[in-house]
């Protein structure tokens, strides 16, 4: 355990010294271009048509669904926006790629955020498939689980299980949920932690993932509730007349605020963490603009000695927000496969839980 | 700065990309829940089943050792108590055999002393009557004698006296 613990500040400062080095590069692309700013957040945090891989972008294939001047539906595929570009059938306006005539209907471009999250999946596949050939072979089932990676497989999959799925996901119901629980757990866990790395883009900081995964809990939330979870929806029980219709547009508002609230807790978080570091590393290069190299070299020991705290803050929340992700995944899908009468207090509680 | 891909800013929602992450999040939790987690399931389930039955089986084996231990010791002392009591029992029978063969032997001893004065008596009785009987012989003898002599009283003493000594002598 020391030998992490000595070598997590040594880690640390290699992660952000490659971070500067992304970020000076950046600046000075930026600076010849129309940008004023030496730094550019918006452009590290957003998604890129390129990653970064042992220090060579790779640009990712461009593909659209579109109407061209006819109107009539076209499909293309492009190695790269350069390509795409270069066909002749599409222009860049404002950092933005059209078709020349007609317009884009969906873009199914690959993208840094996409690949990110295939990483996070895949990362997890072969972690699963690892565990899962071991006990296969019997070790952790017949004899004690061996190694570190085993043991932490452990770790995380009971973890899920007993503080997770157990508590919120009432008798045996709760091995259904299991997978999908474990799997968001995961892959969140490790789309986070991929975010860390300078080089790579945080496809949990990008709205549209956790807007798809939180619509993953709503659907099955939806499909797994109860008639108990829909009376409470359509027909609340134990209030007056009156209040039920009152209680029909609340519900059902209800329903959807709790995906967009997971959505925004995990996007929010994980991008404000991105930017902060961004942020407070970009000041050196401020600074080096407007007072000259000597006060930058003065704020860069603050500002990387403040990165580092924000580095061991942001692995904390990248394994906390994929635990509340998970949590309130686990309480929304229990709260609705609940088959039992209402016990008002359970059901306060749950409340008091969402708003976490 | 190619970061608005779909035209949008960093809040916009991308439509093919939402496509491309809803269908590999289908995939990937269909081969989840299909293959790769309940064989996890299971084993770290069979594992966590097998520790508590064996738990259990131990404590049920603990608590039947303890039992047979406490019947060894019971079985123990109550075989001790009887091994005493058979003691003490054999004690008392060989104390009880021991006073009665005395007694009898005295009794016999008693039996044959009596016996033996009775017969000594009876010797006695019989002894003096042969005697008796002897002496009123010898006596009319000599008396025969005396007067197959005469009168001669030295003579007749004489006669007496010798035959006296012969019958000692005898």
């Amino acid at each position: 355990m020391i030998n992490y613990f000595t070598l997590l500040p040594s880690l640390i400062v290699v992660l952000l010294m490659s971070q500067t080095s992304v970020l000076a590069t950046k600046t000075v692309a930026d600076d010849l271009g129309e940008s004023e700013s030496p730094i550019d957040i918006m452009g590290t945090v957003a998604d890129h048509d390129y990653f970064t891989f042992f220090g060579t972008k790779l640009y990712l294939p461009r593909i659209f669904l579109w109407k061209d001047a006819n109107g009539k539906t076209q499909f293309s595929t492009y190695k790269s926006t350069k390509k795409a570009l270069a066909s002749g059938e599409f222009e860049q306006i404002d950092h933005v790629i059209k078709p020349v005539n007609g317009s884009i209907l969906v873009d199914f471009s690959l993208t840094s955020h996409l690949i990110y999250f295939w990483f996070g999946l895949g990362a997890l596949a072969l972690y699963i498939v690892f565990a899962g050939s071991r006990y296969k072979k019997g070790i952790g089932t017949s004899s004690a689980p061996k190694g570190a990676l085993q043991n932490l497989f452990e770790v995380f999959f009971e973890f899920v299980r007993d503080e997770i799925a157990k508590p919120n996901i009432e008798g045996e119901n709760y091995k259904k949920y299991l997978p999908y629980l474990f799997t968001m757990f995961m892959s969140i866990t490790f789309m986070n932690v991929f975010g860390l790395l300078p080089w790579a883009a945080t496809a949990t900081a990008d709205i549209t993932v956790t807007a798809i995964l939180a619509l993953f809990t709503f659907f099955i939330t939806q499909f797994s509730g109860t008639k108990d979870h829909w009376q409470h929806v359509f027909w609340y029980p134990g209030v007056p007349l009156g209040v039920k219709f009152l209680m029909i547009p609340v519900e059902l508002i209800g329903l959807f605020t709790k995906p967009f609230a997971l959505a925004i807790r995990l996007f929010a978080n994980m991008m404000s963490g991105k930017i902060m570091i961004i942020a407070i590393l970009g000041l050196i290069f401020i600074f080096n603009d407007m007072y000259g190299s000597v006060a930058a070299y003065s704020v860069s020991i603050l500002s990387v000695a403040m990165t580092s705290i924000l580095y061991v803050l942001k692995l904390l929340v990248a394994l906390l927000q994929a635990y509340i992700f998970t949590l309130l995944s686990a309480v929304f899908i229990g709260m609705a496969a609940e088959e039992h009468e209402h016990d008002h207090e359970h059901y306060d509680h749950i409340h008091a839980e969402q708003s976490v | 700065m190619l970061y608005l891909i779909a035209g949008g800013g960093l809040l916009s929602f991308n439509t093919g990309f939402a496509i491309w992450i809803a269908i590999s999040l289908i995939v990937f939790l269909l081969i989840m829940t299909k293959y790769a987690m309940p064989p996890i399931m299971a084993a770290l389930e069979g594992r966590e089943t097998r520790i508590r039955e064996s738990l259990e089986a131990a404590e049920v084996a603990l608590a039947k050792a303890e039992a047979i231990s406490k019947d060894n010791d019971k079985a123990l002392r109550e075989a001790e108590q009887t091994a005493h009591q058979i003691r003490k029992e054999a004690k008392e029978e060989a104390e009880r055999i021991r006073t009665e063969r005395i007694a009898k032997a005295k009794d016999e001893a008693e039996k044959i002393i009596e016996q033996a004065k009775f017969d000594i008596t009876q010797e006695k009785q019989s002894a003096l009557i042969a005697l008796r009987q002897e002496v009123a012989r010898l006596a009319i003898k000599s008396a025969s004698l005396i007067i197959d002599a005469e009168l001669d009283e030295e003579k007749n003493k004489k006669l007496v006296n010798n035959y006296i000594d012969d019958l000692s002598k005898n």
